[in-house]
């Protein structure tokens, strides 16, 4: 027989213990090659170009981590893949198969499974591409034309991703193969040895895992001006080494402990699940790290687009202040321009304040901008008119308060005092607020809010300027009052602004991208624990035969189960929602916002999903070990 | 004397209809407490099939099997699991002990899993553990553990839970011949202690010579019964005797 008709025949008869694997490894090629879609389609170029531009370079940032994200997938698959497989195909040594023949069954083999992965995936991508797109556009609140289109191009990229990657990993396993003596082959799966692992090793370990993680933490919500970045950069490796030491480190350290202390492990069903976590855990506390790890990303992915898509409607909001703001040289036109208005529409509210600007050369600003000055009393006027909060303290002689717009994001997560300089007299922030007083006006320029006194002394040094605001009530409307409002001559400048209008519509792609990678997350790390249990299921069959040959009773071993699995869910679980709390919080500093209840509900549903999973595997298990 | 286990006309039939060879045909015996029976036969004399039909792996074909009184051929499978738990220990050729924890830890487990408290499992397991000579041996794993080790191991677990009944499966079979002598020695001075009753299938006539009683089964039914005298020498020598006398393959 030849070796491929060999590898084929292995391939069908094995087809359903493979079957998890490939589900797997088509379900990534498929959200792959459906990213890779969504920027070949064409269909985003309808948002316009900038808008395009954004949500191209967001989704190819995304395509990256899912093909990084497939990396370390393949990579795992294959390793647990050939460990089950060595064992299997090893027999083949006492039929007097060299390893390299060995090795290359296992590389024709795997292929088959490589190339059925591939092929399901790009299918199901193809056929879904539609349905993904849809979806989409859908959470974002975004309305554009989709039709069937899947490009032939990103099929054909999505296919060189996932071979290339792929390949890489079976020439590994070959590799692997064929370096391995006979003894290896035989006993893939039944290095026993060392069970325990020794103390020492493991305090260290776990003290070190604590000690970084803490740090990680530290690191992640420390305030610090602009080295925030780096910051979060540090904090990053610092977790994911930290949560790898803990679970290679402290938990293995605190089983070994329990399963020492008799008096404790001698209790109902504590022997067996303790017992078996400790001889696990040693092989798959890199799974449960990876797990953690994986989670905590979803979690972040998923606060980071809700912080973004709450920036986008605080924008909005803000934006949308007033339909229309006119800029004038002097006072007193609030009622002329107002009856302008009411021609065609209904006035809600309307505010008018003067605005002082200093010229560059009275002031120590580096880039030449003028300084926007507004008077107190002027502000409070503003907010009684329109009915906005106003609760800032009245600033001293020597002091101003910072009126700012809304930020997207700011690269630093900690509040610099600000001094600012005007003709030689330093002035000192007191506060800051982002209330909308002068809507659209406060996007483009930050205004110092002065006393009435202070502001009085220095308009000699700049030159005024009035701006008169308007909400009208139906502001999709406002084309009609447009050209009655330039038509007066105190009009120097009109602000209008189109509720309908998508600038910044990318931020609401991004919103809905991070709610699907969240999703695509935390169903890949189900899965990889999944997987992990259905896999050692198998090593345990023959253990949960000799305990019911000694008659041990079913209720017992199926308690014993429902233990040992809970513990593989739960203590990811509970490492990812402590660190999650940080990364979120991290987060929420940069973006000026608190997102704890993000955090709390992204936790709630995995949570959700993980007791699927949980009770799936405890029957999957149950029925592999033969209970 | 009180009886433990009582067989009567045993019968086992294997394959289908139409198809059946008849394994066990027709078997009776009465077991009493603090016996040590030893089944001998040559292969496929049908030894492991009465072993498995009494400690109620197996369901007979016919007749009927009393364990303690209660007639185990007509129990549900939770009762049976129940009596497997309670009132039988098992000693098997290849141990079965769990790799994943210490003998201290396997031989607590049938008693741990009870719901005895674990102070009594403790001073159960190191009582049992220092008859059998394996006290320094109870915080090693399985694997760090001689054969012999690893079957008296075996032995403490199957006797932890005070079982009315022991049966033990050809438990010298993988062992050398010093294991083998230390292992016999143990089960001999566990019965003569009065703690177990022991039913232990062999075909080794050395083995069976640590017995009181030794059953030799050809065929589906029992052939004849040895009974030891004082001197165990003479007991080997009668059984070496039988066995050559029925002239079948032994091994």
């Amino acid at each position: 027989m030849s070796m491929l008709k060999l590898a084929f025949q292995n391939f069908k008869s094995s087809f359903k213990s493979y079957l998890s694997l490939i589900i797997s490894l088509s379900f990534t090629t498929m959200i792959l090659c459906n990213f890779m879609n969504l920027v070949d389609s064409g269909i985003l170029n309808q948002l316009g170009e900038s808008n395009a531009r954004n949500v191209a370079v967001i989704i190819q940032v995304l395509s990256f981590v899912i093909g990084c994200f497939m990396l370390f997938f393949v990579w795992y698959s294959t390793n647990v893949f050939l460990t089950k497989r060595k064992r299997e195909i090893g027999i083949y040594v006492f039929m007097g198969l060299t390893n390299q023949r060995i090795g290359k069954l296992y590389a024709i083999e795997t292929i088959f499974i490589g190339l059925t992965s591939l092929i399901l995936g790009i299918g199901f991508g193809a056929l879904t591409s539609q349905l993904f797109m849809m979806i989409l556009m859908r959470i974002s609140e975004i309305t554009v034309e989709i039709h069937f289109q899947f490009s032939l191009q990103s099929g054909i990229t999505t296919a060189l991703i996932f071979s290339g990657i792929y390949l890489l990993f079976v020439i590994k396993g070959y590799i692997n193969i064929v370096r391995s003596s006979v003894l290896d082959m035989v006993s893939a799966n039944r290095q026993n040895e060392y069970v325990k692992q020794r103390k020492i090793l493991l305090v260290f370990k776990a003290i070190a895992g604590v000690i970084i993680l803490v740090l990680g933490y530290y690191m992640a919500i420390k305030e610090a001006g602009i080295e925030v970045m780096g910051n979060v950069f540090i904090a990053v490796v610092l977790v994911v080494a930290g949560t790898y030491l803990l679970f290679g480190g402290l938990i293995p350290l605190i089983f070994q402990s329990l399963a020492a202390h008799k008096r404790f492990l001698y209790k109902r069903e504590r022997n067996l699940w303790i017992n078996n976590v400790v001889f696990r855990i040693r092989k798959n506390y890199r799974t449960y790290a990876m797990v953690c790890v994986l989670m905590l990303c979803s979690v972040t992915a998923l606060a980071f687009g809700f912080a973004m898509k709450n920036r986008y409607d605080g924008i909005v909001h803000f934006e949308n202040t007033y339909t229309f703001q006119v800029i004038s040289d002097a006072s007193g036109y609030r009622q002329e321009f107002a009856s302008l208005i009411e021609k065609n529409n209904d006035i809600d509210v309307s505010s008018d304040i003067e605005i002082l600007t200093i010229d560059s050369g009275n002031t120590d600003n580096p880039y030449a901008m003028p300084y926007a000055l507004l008077a107190y009393s002027q502000v409070k006027k503003v907010a009684e008119d329109t009915g906005m909060d106003f609760d800032l303290p009245e600033p001293g002689d020597e002091e101003f308060i910072s009126l700012n717009r809304l930020y997207l994001m700011s690269l630093t997560n900690d509040l610099v005092e600000e001094i600012d300089t005007i003709n030689r007299q330093d002035y000192r922030s007191i506060a800051s607020t982002d209330t909308p007083y002068l809507g659209y006006m406060q996007e483009n320029m930050d205004y110092m809010i002065v006393n009435d006194r202070v502001y009085d002394e220095l308009q000699i040094y700049g030159q005024k300027m009035h701006l008169y605001n308007y909400k009208i009530t139906d502001a999709s409307h406002f084309e009609t009052s447009v050209k009655d409002i330039q038509s007066s001559e105190h009009c120097l400048g009109l602000v209008k602004i189109d509720p309908e209008r998508e600038e910044i519509a990318w931020i609401k792609i991004l919103y809905s991208v991070s709610i699907f990678m969240f999703m695509v997350f935390v169903f890949a790390g189900g899965c990889i624990l999944f997987m992990k249990l259905y896999n050692d299921a198998f090593e345990e069959k023959e253990r949960y035969a000799i305990l019911l040959k000694l008659g041990i009773s079913k209720k017992s071993l199926k308690r014993s189960i429902a233990d040992e699995l809970l513990f593989a869910y739960v203590t990811p679980l509970v490492v990812m929602s402590i660190s999650s709390y940080f990364s979120v919080k991290a987060l929420g500093n940069v973006m000026h916002t608190s997102l704890l209840s993000v955090n709390i509900v992204s936790v709630l549903v995995i949570v959700i999903f993980f007791v699927i999973c949980y009770l799936l595997s405890l029957v999957i298990y149950r029925k592999n070990v033969g209970i | 004397m009180k009886k433990v286990l009582e067989i009567k006309n045993l019968v086992k039939n294997y394959g289908t209809r139409g198809f059946q060879s008849r394994v066990l045909k027709g078997i009776d015996l009465t077991i009493y407490q603090h016996d040590f029976i030893a089944v001998m036969g040559p292969s496929g004399s049908g030894k492991t099939t009465l072993l498995n039909l009494l400690s109620t792996i197996d369901k007979p074909t016919q007749g009927s099997v009393f364990l303690d009184g209660t007639d185990i051929t007509r129990c549900s499978n939770t009762q049976l699991s129940q009596i497997r738990k309670d009132k039988i220990g098992f000693i098997f050729q290849d141990y079965n002990l769990l790799d994943t924890m210490t003998l201290q830890d396997n031989i607590a487990l049938p008693l741990s899993l009870n719901g005895v408290s674990s102070k009594e499992c403790i001073q159960k397991t190191k009582k049992l553990a220092e008859m059998f000579g394996l006290r320094e041996h109870l915080s090693k794993y399985p694997y760090q553990l001689s054969g012999g080790q690893k079957q008296r191991g075996a032995t403490c677990r199957a006797l932890i839970s005070d079982p009315e009944i022991i049966f033990a499966d050809e438990p010298t079979g993988a062992l050398d011949s010093k294991s083998s002598r230390d292992l016999l020695e143990c089960l001999k001075m566990v019965n003569d202690n009065g703690q177990a009753t022991i039913v232990m299938v062999t075909h080794d006539a050395f083995s069976a010579s640590y017995a009181k009683d030794v059953y030799i089964l050809s065929d589906g039914m029992i052939k004849c019964k040895l009974t030891k005298g004082s001197d165990r020498k003479e007991f080997y020598d009668r059984i070496i005797d039988m066995q050559a006398s029925m002239g079948s393959d032994f091994s």
